[in-house]
C-alpha cells in the first residue's frame, strides 16, 4: 500500500531529535499538514514538540522550503467566536511539550510553491532559543494522524 | 380490628398522593425526559426568522429550504486555514456514523460563508464537495447574512487586511442544529467529536419526534 510510505517515513522523521553538542533537545511528533480543499492557497501544519532539556525553550521560527511564507498562528477562542493572531515565538517548558493542533497554535503555510495533495511530504525547519533546529518532514494528510 | 381500618385508610391516603404527584408530574413534564447531551440543548426550540441568501444547490436559500428536514448550520469561510476545515471534516465523519440511519432522518449541512468578499458560489461549491459531495455552500452580502446571524447568536468580524490584502475573518465556531420546522434546537460547541455528535443527534431527534 503506497499510502503507508509516508507514514512510516514520518514516523522515521518525527523521531529523528535535533542533534547538536550534549544531545537531543527537542523531538517532534504528531506531525502534519491539513490538505487544502480547492481554491484555498494556506495550509496549516501540527505537530507537537517535546523539551528534552531541564530548561525552558522556546520555538522561534518555522521555515519551509516549499512556501514562500511560515507563520505561526494561534487560534483563539472567545465567548464562542474564534479568531487568529500570529505569534513571534512559543515556550515550551522544561521537559514539557507543546502542541500545534486545531483549535490552537498551528503553521500557516502561504503561497505554497506547488500543488500539495494528500501523500506528499513538506520539509519544515524549527528553529529554537537555543540555536538548535530541528528539520522535521510533515505529511500532508486529509484527516489527523491517528493518536 | 381497629388498627387494620386505620391501616387501610393510610393505604388510601398514600394511593391519593401518590396518584397526585404523578398527575403533577405528568402535567408539568413531558412524557419523555430530555436527553442528556454533550450538544447544548436550548430549553425551548427557537423558530428562525425570514432570511434570503443564495446557495450552491442553484435554489435560493431562505427559511423555506430549512422546512421539512434537520439541518446542521455552520458559519466559516474558505481562506480559514484552521477551524473550518477541521470542522467540515468532522461534520463529514458525523454524517459517516449516521450512515445506516434512514435518508429522511439525516440532516443536511449547510456552510454559510460570512466572507462574501472573497467567497462566492463557484468557490463554495468546490470547497463544500471537498469534504462531502452531499454539502452545501450559501452566502449572500454582510445585511442579508446578519439576518441569520443575528438571531443565531453567530457573531463575524474581519481582521484589517495586510499588505497583499489578505485578511482573518472571526467566527463563531459552533454548529447550529434545526428542526424540520425551521427552528433552532441546539447547538454543537467545539472540541467536536463525530460519534457524540451523531450519538447526540440521533437523541435530539427522538427527544423531539416524542414530544411533538
Ligand atoms: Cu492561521
Amino acid at each position: 500500500m503506497p499510502r503507508r510510505l509516508p507514514v512510516l517515513l514520518l514516523l522515521l522523521a518525527a523521531f529523528v531529535p535535533a542533534a547538536r553538542g550534549e544531545g537531543p533537545s527537542v523531538r517532534a511528533g504528531h506531525v502534519w499538514i491539513r490538505q487544502a480543499p480547492p481554491g484555498v492557497s494556506v495550509l496549516a501544519g501540527y505537530f507537537s514538540i517535546e523539551n528534552l532539556t531541564d530548561k525552558p525553550l522556546t520555538l522561534t521560527s518555522v521555515k519551509s522550503p516549499d512556501f514562500g511564507t511560515v507563520e505561526m498562528h494561534e487560534s483563539v477562542s472567545q465567548g464562542g467566536t474564534e479568531s487568529m493572531r500570529q505569534v513571534g515565538e512559543v515556550d515550551i517548558p522544561a521537559l514539557g511539550s507543546v502542541e500545534f493542533k486545531p483549535g490552537g497554535y498551528h503553521v500557516m503555510l502561504m503561497q505554497p510553491k506547488k500543488n500539495l495533495f494528500a501523500g506528499d511530504m513538506v520539509s519544515l525547519t524549527l528553529a529554537f532559543s537555543d540555536g538548535s533546529e530541528l528539520a522535521i518532514l510533515a505529511p500532508v494528510r486529509r484527516d489527523p494522524p491517528q493518536r | 380490628m381497629k388498627s387494620k381500618t386505620l391501616l387501610a385508610y393510610a393505604g388510601l391516603c398514600i394511593l391519593a398522593i401518590a396518584g397526585g404527584l404523578l398527575a403533577g408530574y405528568l402535567t408539568f413534564h413531558p412524557r419523555h425526559p430530555r436527553p442528556v447531551t454533550e450538544a447544548v440543548l436550548l430549553h425551548e426550540a427557537k423558530p428562525l426568522p425570514e432570511f434570503t441568501l443564495s446557495d450552491t444547490a442553484g435554489q435560493g436559500f431562505t427559511r423555506a429550504a430549512l422546512l421539512g428536514h434537520w439541518s446542521l448550520l455552520y458559519f466559516g469561510y474558505t481562506h480559514c486555514p484552521d477551524a473550518c476545515p477541521t470542522t467540515l471534516s468532522e461534520l463529514d465523519h458525523m454524517q459517516g456514523q449516521l450512515r445506516g440511519v434512514p435518508a429522511a432522518d439525516k440532516p443536511a449541512v449547510y456552510f454559510i460563508s460570512v466572507d462574501p468578499q472573497r467567497d462566492d458560489l463557484a468557490l463554495l461549491r468546490n470547497y463544500a464537495l471537498y469534504f462531502n459531495p452531499a454539502f452545501i455552500g450559501a452566502t449572500g452580502n454582510v445585511e442579508s447574512l446578519k439576518a441569520l446571524t443575528a438571531p443565531l447568536g453567530v457573531d463575524f468580524s474581519y481582521d484589517p487586511a495586510d499588505r497583499k490584502g489578505d485578511y482573518g475573518v472571526n467566527h463563531s465556531t459552533f454548529v447550529v442544529l434545526v428542526d424540520p420546522e425551521a427552528r433552532e434546537v441546539a447547538l454543537f460547541t467545539p472540541p467536536l467529536q463525530p460519534k457524540r455528535m451523531a450519538a447526540d443527534y440521533l437523541a435530539i431527534l427522538k427527544y423531539y419526534g416524542e414530544n411533538t
